[in-house]
C-alpha cells in the first residue's frame, strides 16, 4: 500500500512536470466550454424540450473529440519507461508489477478527473449567474459525470495496456486512440444503421453502444449494466496490461 | 553469495549466455570481464531478476532469482548499463523516491539519501534536473541509488563508462572503501579496472567462462606472449640478428627508422623479460636507446589468445 502510494505520487508528478496534463486541461476546458456554449444557444432560442446537461453531452462531435484525451494521458505510461531504460531499474526493486500498473493507472484516473471540473463549475456558475432560473436537473447531471468517469476507466485501461505493448509513444498512441474510437464508433453506425438491421442485432450491439449509455445517462437514468460493462472491461485491460508486463519475467 | 549454475539464456536464434557456473563468495569484489556482448549484461540481468534463464538456475542470497525475486531485489542494489535515470526529476527527488521504492521512509531515508550523495560526491547538483547533468554524474547518481538500501551485493554494469579519469579514480576508491560490507559484481571491458579493484575475474566470452581467477595470476598468464619495444640508434646491419641472439627471444623485427633512431620490436618466450640483458647488449656494443619498454598485450590479444584455445 505504501509502495502503491509512493508510486502514485511520483506518475501523478510526472504528469504535471510535463506539459501534456496541461496540454490536455486545455483541449478539454476548449471542448467542454465551446460544448457548454453551444448549449446555452439552444437555450437562447426558446423553450425546447430536453435541459442544458443533454444538449451539452449529446453532441457527436463532442464524443469524437473526447478520444484525444486517452492517447495524450496515457501513452507516456509504460513506453516512456522502455524507450529510457528506468523500465529496468524499476523492476529490479523490491516493486511488484501490479503495483506499478495500478499506481500508473490511479494516477491518469486521477488527472482525467481532474479535467471535467471546469465543466462542471460551468453548471454551476450559470446557475448562480441566472439565479436558478436555467433548469440544470440533478440527476442529469450527476448521471452525466458518472458515464464520463466509467467511460474514463474503461479508455484508460486501453491506453494503459497499449502503451505496455511498445516502447514506442506514437504507436501506443495510435493503438488506443484506434481502439477507443472504433469500440464508440462500432455502437454509434448499429444505432444510425438501426432499422435495416434485425432486432435482436440491435438490441446486444446497444448493450455496448456508448451513445446509447450517453443519452440514458445525461438524461438522468442510473443504468447499472453499463457501469458493470466499463468497469469489468477496464480491469480486464489492466489485468491484460499486468500480464504483458510479467510476459517479461516468464518468457524463457 | 552469488551461486550459477549452467545458466543460459537464448535470444530467437542467438545464445547470449551458454551454460555459465561460477559462485561468488561474500566480501569480494568480482570483475565480469568480456568485450561487448558477450552476455555480462544478460547474465547480471538474470541475476538482479529482471527477467528468467532459459536454463538453469542462479541463487543470490540463498535465493533464487526466478522464484524469489522479490527477495533477491531487496538484496541487490543493481546499476544497469548507461545508467538510465528519470530525466524530469532532480538528483535528490529521484534518490528519495527510489530511496522509498526500496522500502526507507521518513529520516532514515533522508539520513541516507544525504549519505549516499555525499559518498558519491554528487551533493553539489543535488538540486539540478537529471536532464541537464553530464554523463558522469549520471552515473554517480545511477551508482548512488544502487547503494541506497545498503544492499549487500551490488551489480554494476560498467560503472565507470563515461567517466573522466579523476572520477574514475574516485568510483574505484569508493568500491573498494565499501568491501568488507558489500560483495560486488562488476562489468568492464578494462583491464585495467580490474586489474585496479577486483580479487577476481570472470572472463567471458561468447556467453561462455573463458577463464575464472584472480587478476594476478591471470596477467602474468596473459603477458606471457609478451612484447618488447625497443628504438635505438647503432650502426650495422647485423643489430637484429645480435638481438635474436639474446636467451629467450624468439624474433626481432624493424618496425621502421627515423633520422638513424630504428623502431625495433622484439618478441619474447613466454614468462620472460629481456630488457636487462637487450640494455647490457647495447651498453657493450656502444648503442644508444631512447626508449625501452614491455608492451603488454591488449584485452583483445588476450580474447584473440583464450577463444582460440577454446
Amino acid at each position: 500500500m505504501r509502495l502503491l502510494w509512493v508510486l502514485f505520487k511520483k506518475e501523478l508528478r510526472a504528469f504535471f512536470v510535463s506539459p501534456v496534463a496541461y496540454v490536455v486541461l486545455a483541449l478539454v476546458m476548449v471542448l467542454s466550454g465551446y460544448s457548454f456554449r453551444a448549449a446555452l444557444s439552444i437555450l437562447e432560442r426558446g423553450p425546447s424540450e430536453g435541459s442544458i446537461v443533454q444538449w451539452m453531452f449529446q453532441p457527436n462531435w463532442f464524443w469524437l473529440s473526447y478520444f484525444f484525451i486517452f492517447p495524450l494521458l496515457t501513452m507516456r505510461l509504460f513506453a516512456e519507461e522502455k524507450k529510457m531504460g528506468t523500465f529496468e531499474t524499476l523492476f529490479t526493486t523490491p516493486v511488484h508489477t501490479w503495483q506499478v500498473v495500478l499506481s500508473k493507472y490511479l494516477a491518469a484516473v486521477f488527472v482525467y478527473s481532474v479535467l471535467w471540473a471546469p465543466s462542471f463549475i460551468n453548471f454551476h456558475l450559470i446557475d448562480w449567474i441566472t439565479a436558478g432560473q436555467v433548469e440544470i436537473p440533478p440527476g442529469s447531471l450527476k448521471g452525466s459525470y458518472l458515464i464520463l468517469l466509467v467511460m474514463g476507466l474503461f479508455n484508460l485501461s486501453i491506453g494503459c495496456f497499449a502503451s505496455a505493448l511498445t516502447s514506442n509513444q506514437i504507436i501506443a498512441a495510435v493503438i488506443s486512440f484506434t481502439f477507443s474510437l472504433l469500440h464508440f464508433l462500432g455502437g454509434l453506425f448499429i444505432m444510425v444503421l438501426g432499422r435495416k438491421v434485425s432486432e435482436t442485432f440491435v438490441d446486444i450491439i446497444s448493450y455496448f453502444a456508448s451513445m446509447e449509455h450517453i443519452r440514458t445517462f445525461t438524461s438522468g437514468l442510473i443504468d447499472t449494466r453499463p457501469i458493470v460493462y466499463y468497469t469489468s472491461l477496464a480491469l480486464l485491460f489492466l489485468a491484460l496490461t499486468h500480464q504483458v508486463l510479467e510476459f517479461r519475467r516468464w518468457k524463457p | 553469495m552469488i551461486d550459477v549454475q549452467d545458466l543460459t539464456k537464448q535470444y530467437a536464434g542467438r545464445t547470449a549466455v551458454d551454460r555459465l557456473t561460477f559462485q561468488v563468495e561474500p566480501g569480494q569484489i568480482v570483475g565480469f570481464l568480456g568485450p561487448n556482448g558477450a552476455g555480462k549484461s544478460t547474465t547480471m540481468r538474470i541475476l538482479s531478476g529482471y527477467m528468467p534463464p532459459t536454463s538453469g538456475r542462479a541463487t543470490v542470497n540463498g535465493h533464487d532469482v526466478f522464484h524469489e525475486s522479490i527477495a533477491v531485489r531487496k538484496s541487490i542494489g543493481y546499476m544497469p548499463e548507461m545508467a538510465p535515470l528519470y530525466t524530469d526529476m532532480k538528483v535528490k527527488e529521484y534518490l528519495r523516491f527510489r530511496a522509498e521504492l526500496k522500502g526507507l521512509s521518513g529520516r532514515e531515508m533522508r539520513q541516507r539519501v544525504g549519505e549516499v550523495m555525499d559518498l558519491c560526491t554528487i551533493t553539489d547538483v543535488r538540486r539540478r534536473l537529471i536532464g541537464h547533468l553530464s554523463k558522469g554524474f549520471r552515473q554517480r547518481v545511477a551508482l548512488a541509488d544502487a547503494l541506497l538500501h545498503k544492499p549487500p551485493l551490488l551489480i554494476l554494469d560498467e560503472p565507470t563508462n563515461g567517466l573522466d579519469p579523476v572520477q574514475i579514480r574516485q568510483v574505484r576508491d569508493l568500491l573498494r572503501s565499501l568491501k568488507p560490507a558489500h560483495t560486488i559484481l562488476l562489468s568492464t571491458h578494462i583491464l585495467q579496472e580490474v586489474e585496479a579493484v577486483c580479487d577476481r575475474v570472470l572472463m567471458i566470452h561468447h556467453g561462455r567462462i573463458l577463464a575464472n581467477d584472480t587478476p594476478d595470476r591471470l596477467t602474468r598468464g596473459l603477458r606471457a606472449a609478451s612484447v618488447v619495444q625497443v628504438e635505438l640508434r647503432a650502426g650495422g646491419d647485423d643489430v637484429l640478428a645480435k638481438i635474436e641472439a639474446l636467451p629467450n627471444v624468439r624474433k626481432a623485427t624493424q618496425d621502421g627508422e627515423e633520422s638513424g633512431w630504428r623502431t625495433i620490436t622484439v618478441r619474447v618466450e613466454a614468462n620472460q623479460d629481456v630488457r636487462e640483458p637487450l640494455m647490457d647488449l647495447a651498453l657493450k656494443q656502444g648503442w644508444k636507446i631512447r626508449e625501452l619498454h614491455r608492451q603488454l598485450p591488449s584485452l583483445e590479444d588476450v580474447f584473440i589468445e583464450l577463444s582460440a584455445a577454446d
